[in-house]
């Protein structure tokens, strides 16, 4: 006790953290202690919290010291004293990932943890599986057995947390505890009860139908455990969502009866799973609503902070749903806590009129320096969403953005602001040119190089179009004088695109680019070089092939290719051509980003891996079939077309290949009869005229429940229009009955069958790879002297709006809108789209589509391509 | 730390410890010998393998024994040397009645005799040859003259058969034990 007063005393003189300035090597060598014949309990404990403490402060250990260390701990088994073992147990648990041998102390803990002392007994368990592989499992899964249903509620929940943690190395060892957990949950004891269940739960969770018997048992069983509710709701949710059937399941029901359950945070999680299911509707919505508008009056700021995050993430999506807490919300925004007050004047502004918008952006602005940049990302997307929404408050919402901007922030804030004028800039083009000076006042003083580099791109793609390209020269300039390496390129770059669309400034850009090769950076230099030598040759096909158009392959693939190209060691030169287009990021993806980010406070995973394309990764599966690899580079993989219904004996989707001169299809079958085995599947095609099958590769057997590949290939018909056709498609296997359990068929002989699937279609889509051209018009207009023109008139009777028929025409012809005239402005009766792409075979082909409504819709088809054949085939097509 | 405790120990009849290792190979009944000297409450009625190693106490003759019962596995032999370098002796458990692993015993003997730890010091070593009650179990000299260990002329070392299951000769070595490590100890002091 003395001791502990005198420690408070010095820790008031400002001794502070008593750890400060301990040393790896001296406690190390400290360590040594544990050697001695005789153990100083008392000494050995203070060494080993000084090494927790080092390692919790991420210093590393090597393996030769992390195991010189753990054997000298292990030595402190023979103490007798709780303090130090347990502090042993948690140096076996954070040593036993780095140290090598270290079951050498599997005997110890098992002893211990069956042993008399109920206080080594959970801390042995959790150290114990923590030393444990795979292999070892085995010999300890009788004792693991017992302790799940220990009476003792901390032994029980030490073995159900490591058995859940084990379940990812050896999940069918822990499968078989079933019994066990099933025991466990009805546990009087509500840790355990929780643990139980998500041990439970995850054993069973790959299987739909266990999971739902287990929720339909233990929604009758009326838990104890709140925790336990909690987890219970969350899967009922799930399964829910997963569900296709409406909300009148007994699920909804038990969900909804949560909702007058005795804990709070058992109400709170039942409003949340229902606000958040997908397909509520607003009656259902209703009682949740009203139960988080409860919580929005409560004393706690935790559920007040619950229930407004909540209603903000639902004001999205219910926005009429969350008006009705409006009163509440508004009370909420002089709330002393600022998370909370930020939380409700975003919701608000996400609910509110156009008229509350400039008295909620002041009332913003006088506490949002107080609040973390967290929240500062809450209340800039926000103010995206309602940029997005009242188009003609931008000025209000620029001007409050640029001054966030100016304030002190972190990456992700800046990076979100600059994203939301990006947004507004593109959305709403009487906002360009207020936006692009913000963003330029923003790059004088940025001290992030990403954030500059991508703000300097955007200067060069939007500033030379605007009225006064000039003005932001001096801009890009200064970023060349005074940045780093990065960013002076970047800047370089952002200048050539100047040059190349801005003829009167060409000659001064000149001169500055000729300043920037006497730069001390070597890329800087280069791309300086580069763009002077392209801009003097004065050749607008130069400037749209090598400025204005960035390179269109995927760089994974050109790596690749490289990479293959350097090994075969050939005379040819390497040819671009060979690369695939890197695929453009569909509309649907672009909206999962977005409703992404709309969310709010979403927890930032690991960073995702550089998106591969499809084709890269059909590429690499691919060619790894040797009867496929002298097709050449794969040029186009379709989507996922379904040949059968999703839930009939046999899954089969078919995926089309597209090379050069041959067409790949890719079936992937299912078998979903447990009692039979296919052998020899392949699907038999009735090609359409001019269509040869050159092979047919079968796949040789399909276990139930297992995906099996069979691949058709076939030579495209040297007239083009007969590539556009429909295949007629049998699935034809051998079938053997088996036994469901073991999958081992009952004979050796088994007998032919086949299986109906629906027609194939080959369109001009799968033929054609997206292009994105930054610059469509220069690429048009070159295109009119050395390209093949075809021109024709349809009406097409069908459609009844230009955005309908916009949207048609695309997925018809699989191209690539550019210049964003894939969207329809609101109001109008003419409109124009422009579409490139890439045939196979390398043909280029631009089309412009003039839409004309009147009593159905007019269009007028201009098509140039490289090639006469291809330019005919798109305009028969559409008619 | 206890009036009484204290006492003795100012006193000098405090009792001694020391830590000895038991080793040998696989199911040569290390762990049954330790469970033998055990107390009566707290002998464990089933031996399973050991897993690594298990850290027991007991007493003989006023000196408090702390022994490290490593498990004689063929993966796990390699982690004994680990041990050597604090241990006041050392207990080798052969199993007589296994002739045909006699040599992998040699071998192990001589690593262990050879190990920096343990070659330069005057260690005490006592060897079991336990299961003497098996049918072809072989006589302590013969396992004495197989592995060598009259060559052995820097340690003092002791043969005894034994059976763990009902103790016999177990006592006799341990006691042999005791008077060597008590006289190192004095010699030390």
């Amino acid at each position: 006790m003395s001791s502990f007063k005198r420690d408070k005393k010095e820790e008031e003189d400002g001794g502070g953290n008593p750890f400060q300035n301990i040393e790896k090597t001296t406690v190390l060598q400290e360590a040594r202690l544990f050697n001695e014949n005789i153990i100083n309990a008392k000494k050995c404990t203070h060494i080993l919290t000084k090494i927790l403490y080092l390692l919790n402060q991420g210093e590393q250990l090597g393996a030769t010291e992390a195991t010189e260390v753990f054997f000298a701990m292990t030595k402190l088994f023979q103490s007798k004293d709780v303090i130090l073992r347990r502090m042993v147990y948690l140096g076996i648990k954070e040593l036993s990932s780095i140290a090598d041998d270290v079951i050498i102390v599997t005997s110890s803990l098992t002893k211990d943890m069956t042993g008399k002392e109920d206080l080594y007994r959970a801390a042995a368990i959790r150290a114990l599986c923590s030393i444990t592989d795979a292999t070892m499992l085995q010999a300890i899964e009788r004792y693991m057995k017992q302790a799940i249903v220990d009476k003792n509620p901390a032994v029980s929940s030490a073995a159900l947390v490591s058995s859940l943690h084990m379940t990812k190395m050896a999940s069918d060892v822990i499968k078989r505890w079933v019994n066990e957990a099933q025991e466990a949950v009805n546990s009087e004891n509500i840790m355990v009860q929780f643990h139980a269940l998500g041990v439970l739960y995850h054993i069973r969770k790959s299987d739909r139908l266990a999971v739902t018997k287990l929720v339909a048992r233990l929604t009758r069983m009326s838990l104890k455990s709140p925790y336990a509710v909690c987890m219970l709701v969350r899967i009922a949710a799930k399964l829910l969502e997963e569900e296709e059937t409406g909300n009148d399941s007994p699920l909804f029901e038990f969900i909804e009866s949560c909702l007058r359950h005795k804990s709070e945070m058992v109400i709170y999680e039942a409003a949340h799973a229902i606000v958040n299911l997908r397909r509520t509707t607003s009656r259902e919505l209703a009682p949740a609503i009203s139960v988080l508008q409860l919580f929005c009056g409560s004393p706690k700021p935790t559920l007040r902070f619950a229930a407004v995050r909540t209603l903000n993430q639902v004001a999205i999506n219910h926005p009429t749903a969350v008006t009705a807490c409006n009163l509440d919300l508004e009370n909420l925004i002089t709330d002393s806590n600022r998370s909370i007050a930020t939380l409700a004047i975003t919701t608000l502004l996400k609910t509110g009129a156009e008229s509350s918008v400039d008295r909620l952006m002041k009332q913003i602005a006088t506490f949002v320096s107080e609040i973390s940049d967290e929240f500062k990302v809450v209340v800039v997307q926000a103010i995206r969403a309602l940029a997005l929404k009242f188009p003609r408050k931008h000025s209000v919402l620029m001007n409050f953005l640029s001054a966030m901007l100016r304030d002190e922030g972190g990456l992700e804030y800046k990076a979100s602001i600059a994203d939301t004028i990006i947004t507004i800039i593109e959305d709403n083009a009487e906002a360009k040119e207020t936006g692009l000076a913000h963003l330029c006042e923003f790059i004088e003083d940025c001290e992030h190089t990403s954030l500059a580099v991508r703000i300097l791109h955007l200067l060069g793609k939007e500033g030379p179009r605007t009225k006064q390209p000039s003005r932001y020269i001096r801009f890009i300039y200064n970023r060349v004088i005074l940045e780093n390496p990065t960013v002076r390129a970047a800047a370089v770059s952002a200048m050539a695109q100047f040059g190349a669309l801005c003829p009167d400034l060409l000659e001064n850009i000149q001169v500055l680019l000729a300043r920037c090769q006497m730069d001390s950076d070597d890329e800087v230099r280069d791309r300086a070089a580069y763009y002077s030598n392209i801009l003097k040759q004065q050749d607008k096909t130069l400037y749209n092939n090598y400025i204005l158009d960035p390179l269109q392959i995927s760089i994974p693939s050109l790596e690749r290719c490289l990479r293959e190209y350097i090994l075969t060691n050939t005379e040819e030169p390497f040819d671009i051509k060979s690369v695939p287009l890197a695929a453009l990021p569909t509309e649907e993806e672009k909206q999962i980003n977005n409703q992404k980010s709309d969310g709010m406070l979403i927890t930032t995973g690991p960073v995702k891996p550089i998106p591969v394309s499809r084709e890269e990764n059909y590429s690499e599966k691919l060619s790894t079939i040797p009867a496929l690899q002298q097709l050449g580079p794969l040029f186009k993989s379709s989507d996922i077309v379904e040949l059968t219904e999703s839930e009939t004996e046999y899954v089969v989707c078919c995926i089309k290949h597209c090379y050069t001169r041959h067409l790949v299809l890719q079936f992937d079958c299912v078998n979903t009869l447990n009692d039979q085995l296919l052998e020899n599947v392949r699907v038999q095609l009735d090609p359409s005229e001019g269509y040869k099958i050159v092979n047919e590769i079968p796949c040789p057997k399909l276990p139930y429940n297992e995906m099996g590949t069979a691949y058709v290939v076939l030579q495209f018909p040297e007239d083009l229009p007969n590539t556009v056709g429909t295949f007629g498609a049998v699935l034809k296997f051998v079938v053997k009955d088996c036994d469901p359990n073991t999958g081992l068929p009952d004979t050796d002989e088994g007998y032919d069958d086949e299986y109906m699937l629906e027609d194939l279609e080959v369109v001009l889509g799968d033929q054609i790879q997206r292009v994105n051209k930054v610059n469509w018009g220069a690429a048009w207009e070159e295109a009119g002297n050395n390209f093949v023109e075809m021109e024709d008139t349809y009406s097409l009777s069908s459609m009844g709006t230009l955005e309908e028929a916009v949207k048609n025409i695309i997925q018809f012809l699989g191209l690539q809108p550019a210049e964003r005239t894939d969207k329809v402005p609101e109001g109008k009766t003419t409109h124009t789209l422009l579409l490139a792409g890439l045939f196979r075979g390398g043909f280029e082909i631009l089309v412009r589509s003039k839409l004309a409504l009147a009593d159905g819709i007019t269009m007028q088809l201009t098509v140039r391509s490289t090639d006469t054949d291809v330019a005919e085939l798109i305009t028969s097509a559409v008619g | 730390m206890g009036l009484f405790q204290k006492l003795a120990f100012f006193l000098g009849i405090r009792r001694k410890e020391v830590n000895v290792l038991v080793i040998g190979l696989n199911n040569s009944g290390k762990s049954t010998i330790i469970n033998h000297f055990k107390d009566e409450e707290e002998k464990v009625a089933e031996i399973v393998p050991t897993v690594g190693f298990n850290v027991e106490k007991f007493q003989n003759q006023n000196l408090s024994f702390t022994a490290f019962d490593m498990s004689g596995h063929g993966r796990y032999r390699d982690l004994w040397e680990h041990y050597y370098k604090d241990c006041h002796g050392i207990i080798f458990v052969i199993d007589s009645s296994d002739r045909l692993r006699l040599v992998v015993v040699k071998d192990e003997l001589d690593l262990l005799l050879q190990h920096p730890d343990i070659c330069n010091r005057k260690i005490p070593i006592l060897f079991f040859g336990n299961k003497m009650d098996c049918k072809d179990a072989l006589s302590s000299v013969k396992i004495a003259a197989g592995l060598g260990l009259d060559k052995i002329m820097d340690k003092p070392w002791h043969i005894s058969a034994s059976n763990a299951l009902t103790g016999d000769g177990l006592q006799e070595g341990v006691e042999w034990l005791t008077q060597q490590i008590r006289e190192t100890i004095v010699t030390r002091n």
